[in-house]
């Protein structure tokens, strides 16, 4: 398929696939926003085990973590204008974009709900109890001590999940966003260089996934810096410990890869 | 003045506590004992509500709290009368030494960073950890970790402490140092509660020693009395046990 392999065009496609990258880092960003508040109002009821919310709450996340994607973005795209035709609203005319980044806001939420539950329930609950004993109301005790530490131990997962999103928007080419794959299709479909417009393509994700890896990581250690031992004692409890964020970076993740399509 | 009237706590359908009445005077050390299971941490969790009695009444200083009844200021409220020390030290492992002081005081007590600052300052000095003040707990060892929860919870001004097993996650050879420290809080005339099995701690530093067993206090009275004259055969048993060089005629 498509003309001899030439690597020029591995270069010369370079400016034109960056000229769509804040598409691209768009969708990510307005989808990682709706998926931090998504996330807060799902893991909530959880937390504290709301009655009924707790079961909506468990149904919203198997849904998205269950199911592929590239159905959610067909479901939402196609499904959700007839649905409110029917209550006699008319979102058919909304751009794309808002599909997108809705739905992948609504399926990063999913995940990070699951996150930020998990890590605030790492927080030790004794720390929380002495929170309480000096007369910390139930809001302070959340913000001063848990999550400052939830935050800490999240950001791996996070940062995780800040990369999936990254590759899967590459997913909203097939509504007819132009970010950047549905660019590459269309620089290969003109030129017949199909081959050179996805390595061109490929290493652009790379590197802005390895640069985002590496500003949160960052961040990861800002946060953490209250565990940065001294002593070679302390430095083997802080392995331990860093052997169980993995562990839940592990369990959150077996459950990321079901879902990515 | 702390004053406990009738406190029950059940835990399902196992009562914990049954009906405990403790009185324990300003300025008093009150140390309770008893076997593992008896209820002392129950108790003690009581008394700052970090367990809900299921009835009773406490009254700290001039504030009563009726427990079938206590709303979440109530709660509040009672809170800010006690402070604790705990088994697990629950530093706030993200705070330094200084900061974990500071916390109750400014979030708590709304004093200026300064004068909390201060304040905290001379407290981490008089627990021995004057070069430690920007340590992470995480860089500090169990007794300097216990230290500092003592003085977090002195820095409240609370009108008791209670010390739940203060010393008895430590290794052995930094028990003294956390007991030398609660020795001398004590003779400072601070109110306190504590539960623990050092028995030459208690010997020297209570006031009062409470007995307890099976959810009830036994047997209660000063550490000379209830340690030489145990009248009661619980009582008995269970000091034989702990301290099997002392003979006590059963
Ligand atoms: N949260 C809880 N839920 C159910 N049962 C509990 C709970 N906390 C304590 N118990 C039970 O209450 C009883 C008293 O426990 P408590 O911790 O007060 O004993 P203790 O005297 O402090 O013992 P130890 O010396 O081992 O610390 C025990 O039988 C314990 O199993
Ligand atoms: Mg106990």
């Amino acid at each position: 398929m498509g003309a001899p392999f030439d690597y020029t065009y591995i270069f010369s496609y370079f400016p034109k696939l960056l000229s769509t990258l804040g598409i691209t880092l768009l969708i990510v960003a307005g989808s990682l926003l709706v998926g931090i508040i998504i996330g807060f109002l799902i893991a909530l009821p959880r937390l504290y085990r709301i009655p009924v919310l707790n079961t909506l709450a468990r149904v919203y996340v198997s849904f998205f973590r269950g199911t592929p994607i590239l159905i959610q973005l067909f479901l939402f795209y196609y499904g959700l204008p007839e649905i409110l035709k029917l209550v006699h609203i008319d979102i058919s005319k909304a751009p794309v974009l808002v599909f997108v980044i809705l739905t992948y806001g609504l399926h990063t939420g999913a995940f990070m709900s699951e996150t930020i539950r998990a890590s605030v329930t790492a927080v030790d609950r004794g720390q929380v109890e002495a929170a309480y004993a000096m007369g910390m109301k139930g809001h302070q005790a959340f913000t001063r001590i848990v999550l400052p530490q939830a935050l800490a131990i999240a950001v791996p997962v996070f940062s995780n999940l800040v990369i999936a999103l990254l590759k899967d928007t590459s997913l909203a080419f097939t509504l007819g966003v132009m970010e950047m794959t549905g660019k590459a299709e269309t620089l290969g479909a003109l030129t017949q260089h199909f081959v050179e417009a996805y390595i061109s393509l490929a290493l652009i994700y790379l590197v802005v996934s390895f640069t985002l890896e590496k500003l949160l990581l960052m961040a990861e250690r800002r946060l953490l810096r209250h565990e940065q031992p001294d002593s070679t004692g302390n430095r083997r409890f802080r392995l331990q410990r860093k052997r169980g964020y993995r562990r839940l970076v592990a369990g959150i993740e077996s459950g990321k890869g079901g879902a990515e399509a | 003045m702390i004053k406990l009237t009738h406190i029950s706590k059940s835990f399902g359908r196992h009562q914990v506590l049954k009906q405990i009445d403790l009185t324990v005077e300003k300025g008093e050390v009150v140390v309770i004992l008893g076997p593992s299971g008896s209820g002392k941490t129950t108790l003690l969790r009581c008394v700052n509500y970090l367990e809900k009695p299921s009835d009773g009444e406490i009254a700290i200083g001039d504030y009563r709290l009726s427990c079938k009844h206590a709303s979440k200021k109530d709660i509040h409220q009672l809170r800010q009368k006690s402070a604790m020390v705990f088994q697990q030290y629950n530093l706030f492992k993200h705070k330094t030494a200084l900061e974990n002081v500071m916390e109750g005081l400014v979030v708590v007590k709304k004093l200026p960073k300064e004068e909390a600052k201060t304040r905290s300052i001379a407290l981490l000095e008089k627990v021995g950890l004057g070069s430690k003040l920007d340590a992470y707990p995480s860089q500090l060892s169990g007794g300097q970790q216990q230290r500092v929860g003592i003085a977090r919870a002195l820095a409240l001004e609370p009108e008791v402490i209670l010390f739940d097993e203060p010393t008895s996650a430590l290794d052995p050879e930094l028990v003294g140092e956390v007991l030398a420290v609660i020795r001398k809080i004590a003779k400072e005339g601070i109110t306190m509660i504590v539960v623990t099995h050092e028995m030459g701690f208690a010997r020297d530093v209570a006031n009062h020693v409470v007995f307890m067993d099976g959810g009830v206090i036994v047997e209660e009275g000063p550490p000379a009395e209830l340690f030489n004259h145990p009248k009661e055969e619980r009582t008995k048993q269970f000091l034989k046990r702990i301290t099997p060089e002392l003979n006590y005629s059963i």
